[in-house]
């Protein structure tokens, strides 16, 4: 239990996959205009990631049986693929006041590398399925806890100062990123991957 | 043995999720513009309006070639509620935009679309065409002859749109040429500055170049069932729609009344003069009055001097059951207009093409 | 004129797009993933600025040799497939053949699938565009990606080590700017260049 406590906590703040291992930019730059839409673009990449995850880690312990390891990368985004279609035809069916806020961001996720990093990394750190779990849910909690930081910083960003012009739009994030990255290292040594 | 057993579930599992794609989400991705209550264009990704209508042998006019700075790829949408966007709402009027109108250049394709275009617009087609003669008319403007491989039949006072090579965008110019002849387009081509197709025409481009024409395109020509007499006044490369008005004229021998008033700046900016000059001997019914507005006054001239509009205003008197036909910068239509007005022509008499 | 002629030819515009006035990670801002983990030295900067090239080439190559036959509605699906196959292929390379740069770069290979710029190539350009061209697209918007790699590692690399492709370049006394090695190093000197590329090109954002 306590290992998984310090997994959870590791993932969200000391191994932070936005501002430690940097993935999924390509998003969280692009969606971190309006504070709403990066809440309802990281909520959704929560429930991707640990569903994805979920789902893989039997297909890859599958794959250990029968010695086609070498598939895996392949294997796993044709799930991921699969996971969103399906999540999304059936958000929009049965709860389309969610699908209106965030649906439309999820075929933007089964492009971000974050999805298919998660898949990576438990395979090449050979986590049990709890550990799987508890790692994917607190990557994304880690994930939304970027973007909306993000989002916060570039609307004020541009509300109060004058940008210089080659940075305005999405270059500014860079330095934004670069400025909270530094910030998270304040976290090393918390919990434990 | 395993790897084939893996790979084809895999395919399995990949058509399967194909057919429930195609069944529930019934093509998220595709939207479909329908033209005229009738045809259906497929829109694959995120494409404007004009490039999906394109891309399907539809072509909007689009002097800008799409960056939203001209204003001509106007069309009509029906059931369309989505406020005009920064960048289109100096194009469009008050009642456009209450009609549907909007930039087609502007409009993202990201539902279905439903719009209307006029007819005429649905003629208009891609040509291919060979550089026959580059002639230089003025220091700054040069009239370019292209021969094409299938007829365009235009009406005179039409334009076309060439296309810059490697840019792969779109210019709109007046043919110039007689429209009998539909397999040569002639277009008067004045060099601006930084301009993208005026500096291809002027420094890149050969005879024996091939190039890709679009057309015709455009309300402005000549009304023929009208018998009215005919006031034209065009300056600097606004001479082309006229010229080829003028050639269909002729070929009518020249049965109405008309004066062409040019004005340019000075001698430097004229050209054809002679030529003009030659066809009012021949024809009775037509006057050529070329106007300078900045000649010093030593330089020896003997033609009038003065801004086109008081020239218009000396030569002209009741002009209420005159017709018009103007070529030139909105600053200049306006003020011709007002003229033309002031002299007792009537609005719908009046037709013109801005710049 | 020669050279004035082949400013107005299509290729030169494609190729001149994908390097500069496109540039994939400055001006049109993707591909970042991966550019801000691996630049933290040259020569896996080299291997990953190849790597994605290869994949950009041959996938979009693939994908607009097929673009007449693949229905719409699926071709997301085929061009992670096509895209996935060449990836492995540069996996199962750089396994073989640079052992110690393959297990540098780990992860981030396999995440060359979801690198935007392989992505946005095929939809953008490989599916409407002949094989020619597309060519020359993936190599352009490759290469722009490989060079700024290959600067932005030299600058982190050199002042973050000392070192360039591992030789010493930096004086004995040189004090390594550990702040360049980490991740935010590389997040600084994107954003410089950045702002540096999009200055020259005068292409600005909103």
């Amino acid at each position: 239990m306590e290992r998984l406590w310090d997994l959870f906590l590791a993932s969200i703040l000391s191994q932070n996959i936005a501002l430690i291992f940097i993935l999924g930019m390509c998003s969280l730059i692009a969606v971190s205009t309006s504070i709403k839409n990066a809440l309802n673009m990281g909520v959704a990449v929560v429930l991707v990631v640990t569903l994805t995850a979920m789902i893989n880690w039997p297909i890859y312990q599958l794959l250990i049986l029968t010695n086609t390891t070498k598939l895996a990368l392949l294997v796993f985004i044709i799930t991921i693929a699969a996971t969103v279609q399906l999540l999304e035809m059936f958000i929009e069916k049965f709860l389309p006041k969610v699908y209106n806020s965030f649906g439309i961001f999820l075929p933007l996720i089964t492009v971000n590398c974050v999805v298919l990093a998660i898949s990576l990394f438990f395979m090449n750190r050979e986590y049990t399925f709890a550990e799987t779990t508890v790692f994917a849910f607190g990557s994304g909690l880690g994930w939304l806890l970027a973007i909306v930081l993000l989002s916060g910083v570039r609307i004020k960003m541009k509300e109060i100062s004058n940008i210089p012009k080659g940075l305005r739009g999405r270059a500014i994030s860079f330095i934004i990123l670069g400025i909270l990255a530094l910030a998270f290292f304040a976290f090393t040594g918390i919990g434990s991957a | 043995m395993w790897t084939f057993i893996i790979l084809l579930s895999l395919l399995i599992a990949i058509t399967l999720l194909i057919l429930l794609f195609e069944k529930v989400m019934g093509g998220a991705e595709e939207r479909t513009i329908t033209v005229n209550h009738d045809t259906l264009i497929p829109v694959v990704g995120n494409e404007t309006a004009l490039n999906s209508l394109s891309n399907n042998k539809i072509y909007l006019p689009s002097a800008c070639g799409g960056k939203g700075s001209c204003g001509t790829c106007k069309f009509r949408l029906i059931d369309y509620h989505e406020p005009p966007k920064p960048t289109e709402i100096s194009f469009l009027s008050k009642d456009e935009v209450e009609n549907g109108v909007r930039l087609s250049c502007q409009t993202k394709v990201t539902t279905d679309l439903k719009i209307l275009l006029p007819p005429g617009l649905l003629n208009a087609k891609v040509f291919q065409s060979k550089v026959v003669k580059i002639e230089r008319m003025t220091y700054d403007i040069k009239m370019v002859r292209f021969e094409l491989t299938e007829p365009m039949h235009f009406k005179p006072g039409q334009y076309a749109q060439i296309m810059v090579p490697g840019f792969e965008e779109d210019r709109a110019y007046s043919i110039a040429s007689d429209p009998k002849n539909p397999y040569i387009i002639e277009l008067i081509i004045r060099q601006v500055p930084h301009g993208l197709a005026s500096t291809y025409v002027n420094q890149v481009l050969k005879v024996g170049d091939k190039v890709r024409i679009t057309g015709p395109f455009g309300d402005f020509f000549l009304h023929e069932e009208s018998t009215k007499p005919i006031i034209m006044i065009a300056g600097g490369s606004g001479k082309a729609p006229i010229r080829s008005i003028i050639y269909r004229l002729i070929d009518k021998g020249f049965d109405r009344e008309a004066t062409y008033f040019f004005g340019a700046r000075t001698q430097a900016d004229l050209y054809l003069t002679d030529y003009f000059m030659d066809i009012s001997k021949q024809f009775k019914n037509f006057t050529y009055v070329p106007a300078l507005s900045h000649l010093p006054k030593e330089d020896d001239w003997a033609g009038e001097r003065g801004l086109i509009t008081d020239v218009v205003g000396k030569y002209t008197k009741d002009l209420s059951n005159h017709e018009a036909y103007l070529c030139g910068s909105p600053g200049m239509i306006d003020a011709c207009i007002k003229v033309l007005k002031s002299k007792g022509m009537k609005e719908e008499n009046i037709f013109f093409d801005k710049f | 004129m020669k050279l004035l002629r082949m400013k107005y030819t299509k290729w030169f515009q494609t190729l001149k797009n994908g390097i500069s006035s496109q540039n994939p990670i400055l001006i049109s801002v993707l591909g970042i993933c991966s550019a801000l983990a691996v630049t933290n030295q040259v020569e896996n900067a080299i291997a990953m600025g190849l790597g994605v090239t290869f994949v950009v080439i041959a996938s979009s190559s693939t994908v607009s040799l097929i673009r007449n036959f693949v229905p719409s509605k699926i071709r997301m699906v085929a061009y992670m497939v096509i895209i996935s196959a060449y990836v492995i292929l540069v996996q199962m390379f750089l396994e073989g053949f640079f052992p110690t740069i393959a297990k540098n770069l780990s992860a981030y290979v396999g995440l060359i699938i979801t690198n935007c710029i392989v992505m946005g190539r095929a939809e953008a350009y490989a599916i409407k565009n002949p094989v020619k061209y597309t060519f020359i697209d993936g190599f352009a918007n490759g290469m722009g990606y490989t060079l700024v790699l290959i600067v932005v590692a030299s600058i982190r690399e050199i002042l973050g080590f000392g070192t360039w492709l591992g030789l010493p370049v930096m004086p004995g006394s040189w004090i390594n700017w550990v702040v360049l090695s980490i991740a935010p190093g590389g997040f600084f000197i994107i954003g410089l260049l950045a702002w540096g590329l999009r200055s020259l090109t005068k292409t600005y954002e909103e």
